[in-house]
């Protein structure tokens, strides 16, 4: 059991280890490790008709450090204290309307095209940066591997499509520009928002943690306001 | 000696999100526990009781690799392919279209904050007249 551990710890790290250097070679959005990586590990459970309870054995230990990966984002979010401090009121007040917004168009849209609450559930988090996302997702009841692959298209969505989406909305501001992708597309929004100069990269990586902070306690509020 | 630093830093940060998840069941509160954590972190930095050089090595390894935290959970997918075929498929219209409207929503209120927080010192008492100027 143990020796099974250490095997899959140790094909899983190496996987993501050249994934990552064939992503530093390339620089390709759809080449990020995170993409890669996982459909790697998905094609080789299938392909080896291995079932994700055995995989589990080895990945619960990679798991187990979303906890203080989560924590760790304290330390980005000090450094930019000042920052934060300076713009309190628009990054609550954006990442919290954001926030809103952002769920019930999800909620609403994925109810009229008739989806279970599962996959409702799964929804709600999917602005907020993947490990929050998924802790969130799974303390609701929703599936955490869904909300996972939807947080991966909402930041794809705002790091290729978000350009067109600024344009549409005609936000010219440095500092809409970053709590705009920040909120809506965690750190694909950011690496996009690093493009529109450093105010939006700054505002955008302060709104990330802040709204996967807010989004901590907005999306049990809304997830009760659905379905108590 | 750099990695048992990192190591030594890493266990502090589970220590925390430890914390969190006690908080968490103490409380009954529907947060992750992880969130709890890192609002305590915040806070002991804020405050200086824990000094950022005790966790800066550590956090920022951590988030150097950070997509290898979530693969084991994504990897969950596998269970659930039926995501990829027909209807599934509308949630990426779904997706798209929620984010869009993030984006506006985010951007636009924000400004509307940020310029709501400079009326309010205008707004106080004595300077009523300086406000309707403007």
């Amino acid at each position: 059991m143990i020796l099974t551990a250490i095997a899959i710890v140790f094909a899983n790290v190496s996987i993501y280890v050249v994934m990552a250097l064939i992503y530093k070679r390339f620089r390709i959005p759809l080449l990020m490790p995170a993409l890669t990586a996982t459909f790697l590990v998905v094609v080789l459970l299938l392909y080896f008709e291995i079932p994700y309870e055995t995989y589990m054995i080895g990945g619960q230990w990679i798991n187990k450090l979303l906890g203080p990966a989560v924590v760790s984002l304290a330390y980005p979010l000090y450094n930019q204290r000042h920052v934060l401090r300076r713009n309190l009121p628009a990054v609550l007040g954006g990442t919290l309307s954001g926030l809103l917004v952002g769920m019930f168009s999800g909620i609403l849209l994925a109810l009229l095209m008739g989806f279970p609450k599962q996959y409702i559930l799964s929804l709600l988090p999917k602005s907020i940066t993947t490990p929050v996302a998924i802790q969130i997702s799974g303390s609701l009841g929703g599936e955490s591997s869904l909300t996972s692959v939807f947080v991966m298209i909402a930041g794809f969505t705002g790091a290729i499509a978000g350009p067109y989406i600024l344009k549409l909305f005609r936000v010219r501001s440095e500092i809409g520009i970053g709590i705009g992708l920040g909120t809506a597309s965690h750190a694909l929004g950011t690496a996009k928002a690093l493009e529109y100069g450093e105010q939006s990269l700054s505002m955008s990586s302060v709104a990330m943690t802040v709204c996967a902070i807010a989004g901590s306690f907005t999306a049990p509020l809304v997830a009760w306001l659905l379905y108590h | 000696m750099k990695i048992v630093r990192i190591i030594a830093q890493v266990v502090l940060l589970y220590l925390f999100s430890l914390a969190g998840e006690a908080v968490k069941q103490l409380l009954h509160l529907p947060i992750p526990g992880s969130i709890i954590g890192l609002l305590l972190l915040f806070i002991l930095l804020l405050c200086r009781v824990v000094p950022v050089r005790w966790i800066e090595h550590g956090s920022a390894a951590i988030l150097a690799y950070l997509p290898l935290f979530f693969i084991p959970a994504t990897a969950g997918i596998v269970d659930h392919l039926s995501l990829f075929s027909g209807k599934g498929l509308l949630l990426i219209v779904v997706l798209v279209l929620s984010t869009a409207v993030t984006i506006g929503a985010a951007a636009h209120s924000s400004r509307w904050f940020a310029r709501w927080s400079m009326d309010v010192p205008r707004a106080l008492p004595g300077t009523e007249e300086k406000g309707k100027e403007a």
